[in-house]
């Protein structure tokens, strides 16, 4: 457990000491809402800005969480994986740092950014809010870790990683509903929406964030909070059981795919065979 | 002798390319053993393969009586490994490299203080505690990494060509803080290196090529026995010299300005002098060297290691 977190805090100091990246990180979003937030306005929605955030914040916890718990690649490709490999810690506790990572950062980004769009109006009336936001940031976190992992251990170098990762990425955060309303898109892409876990993620997250729980089931759908399939509707509670799997199926699959890569095929790194050209 | 390594029948093939082909050997505890060989020998793979990196595919292999593929934790706690290509944690400094270490070997947590003081302190790198390590040379790079290595004190410390790329300074100084720790704190050393003036402080060299072991033993019995000390003689009265050194079976070369003469021993050819030393205007005697028993051993050249 120790070991675990001592991951995690390396993680965490290596993700605030890289300045650049750190203020790219929370000005991009903002950035994206001031772009995006006219998109949103319509006869159901009093206040764009706040339903933005929600989505942006929680798209972010998703990118950031992805970006630190596939990190492992860096490692892999640094030689430090082979430090770590070559000590008695088990695969498990390694896995386990790269996960706790990438969902507290990805909550501390998110959480930058809704404290951010207080400023902008975001408001909540009841400070339980705060605490269920918290929590459901570190569960969208934690759902979407394992999927980070497993990009890592099965692409295994950094090149195709960057490129697979990019493929995935950039259409989960688009046809999620985030940065654009799921209504807006073309028919085709909005079926494939219903195929992407980021939709449930901020769906759940909106929901929890913008104290829509307690609306009626029509109105939810109006707001894309309850998503309509076919007959049977997907309500906030039903997307964060949706998550649940979608996060326990990838924690399991990377978990078991990093006990068992063979890290042994690595070693022969870029350095090493040069070494004596 | 009490092996702290024992290697039986060794074989690791990668698919269906031998590296290291049926090799047995044993350490001695406390000793400092070297793997000498040219490019590809299979040094690496065999040390990759003991510290439970690589999977063996043939043999026997222990560490401290611990079976290096199936007490693979044991193992792992009872060494400490500096590998050929670096392993550091760049994006952090020299002090969390260590501390993290710390937490990955169990280290109590009231000694950890001490130990990194102590480590680096060793390696003469106290003031760069708090620098990142991508700012490093390389050289202090691979003195951190020696440092890492010996901070959980382990019983065998593994060294892949640890002072490959190094000036003559720093690499004298690796060399110093090899042998304090072995003769201080009992520390086995087991490493590779392709340069013959390394494999003569070791107490044991083993000479590998082609992925086996063809010489195993302490440098001096090696040059002992494969190597001979060469005499080169000037005289004023070549006749006489070579008229002496017929009689008494010696063979020799005649080169333009000294006759070179391979012998046994050195006082057997001053004996062979003795009586008639004023044929000779001067005499210079030159040891083997490892390199010469590599090169009687396999035919050719170990290539020296390195940028130098
Ligand atoms: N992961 C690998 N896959 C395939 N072949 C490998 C692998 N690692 C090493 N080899 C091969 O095994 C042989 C032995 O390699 P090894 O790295 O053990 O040599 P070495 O003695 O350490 O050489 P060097 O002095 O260059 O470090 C080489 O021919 C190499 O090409
Ligand atoms: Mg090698």
């Amino acid at each position: 457990m120790k070991t675990v977190f001592a991951l995690c805090q390396r993680n965490l100091k290596d993700f605030v000491r890289n300045k650049p990246r750190l203020i790219l990180s929370i000005i991009f979003p903002f950035f994206f809402i001031y772009v995006f937030s006219s998109i949103f306005q319509n006869e159901y929605i009093e206040n764009p800005i706040s339903l933005m955030l929600a989505g942006i914040a929680i798209a972010t916890v998703f990118d950031v969480t992805l970006r630190i718990s596939s990190s492992t690649i860096d490692d892999m490709s640094s030689g430090f994986m082979k430090e770590v490999l070559v000590s008695p810690v088990s695969r498990l506790s390694i896995a386990g740092g790269q996960f706790l990572s990438g969902a507290v950062i990805g909550t501390m980004n998110g959480m930058i950014i809704l404290l951010g769009g207080v400023l902008l109006g975001f408001r909540v009336t009841s400070p339980l809010t705060v605490l269920y936001i918290i929590a459901a940031m570190v569960f969208v976190g934690f759902v979407f870790a394992g999927f980070g992992l497993f990009m890592a251990t099965t692409t295994k170098s950094t090149q195709t990683f960057q490129v697979v990762s990019m493929a995935i990425t950039m259409p989960m955060t688009f046809l999620s509903g985030a940065y654009i309303p799921v209504g807006d898109l073309p028919n085709v892409l909005q079926i494939i929406t219903r195929f992407n876990p980021l939709t449930y993620a901020v769906a759940m997250f909106r929901s929890v964030s913008l104290e829509w729980g307690g609306l009626p089931l029509e109105q939810q759908i109006h707001l894309g909070v309850s998503i309509e399939i076919g007959n049977f509707v997907v309500t906030p509670m039903i997307s964060a059981l949706i998550l649940l799997g979608f996060g326990a199926l990838f924690l399991l699959l990377s978990t078991l795919a990093f006990m068992r890569t063979d890290f042994s095929k690595m070693s022969r790194s870029a350095g090493d065979a040069v070494d004596w050209g | 002798m009490n092996p702290i390594i024992e290697v039986q029948n060794f074989t690791k093939r990668y698919g269906k390319f031998t590296a290291v082909d049926d090799i047995s050997f044993q350490v001695e505890e406390g000793s400092i053993f070297a793997f000498l060989g040219p490019n590809g020998a299979g040094k690496s793979t065999t040390i990759n393969t003991l510290c439970t990196i690589f999977e063996k595919t043939e043999g026997t292999l222990r560490i401290d009586g611990k079976d290096v593929s199936t007490q693979k934790n044991e193992v792992r706690k009872s060494i400490g490994v500096v590998f050929q290509d670096s392993t550091l944690d760049k994006k952090m400094t020299v002090e969390e490299n260590l501390r993290m270490h710390c937490v990955f070997y169990r280290v109590p947590k009231r000694e950890v203080e001490e130990r990194i003081a102590f480590v680096l302190e060793l390696v003469e790198l106290s003031e760069w505690r708090r620098k990142r390590v991508s700012a490093l040379s390389g050289g202090m790079k691979r003195r951190v990494e020696i440092a890492r290595g010996l901070i959980h004190f382990p019983k065998v410390l593994f060294l892949d060509e640890p002072t490959t790329g190094l000036d003559p300074q720093t690499r004298a100084h690796i060399w110093e803080y090899i042998v304090k720790l072995q003769k201080e704190k009992n520390i086995t050393m087991f490493l590779t290196t392709h340069y013959m003036d390394e494999a003569e402080i070791c107490n044991q060299v083993a000479i590998m090529d082609g992925g086996k072991i063809v010489a195993n033993d302490r440098p001096f019995e090696l040059k002992k026995q494969y190597t001979k000390d060469r005499a080169y003689i000037t005289t004023e009265r070549p006749e006489e010299l070579e008229r002496l050194l017929r009689a008494h079976n010696l063979e020799f070369v005649q080169k333009p300005k000294y006759y070179r003469v391979d012998v046994d021993s050195v006082p057997g050819l001053l004996q062979v002098l003795g009586d008639q030393k004023d044929v000779i205007t001067d005499l210079e005697v030159k040891k083997g060297t490892l390199n010469d028993v590599f090169l009687e051993i396999t035919g050719k050249e170990i290539r020296e290691g390195g940028e130098s």
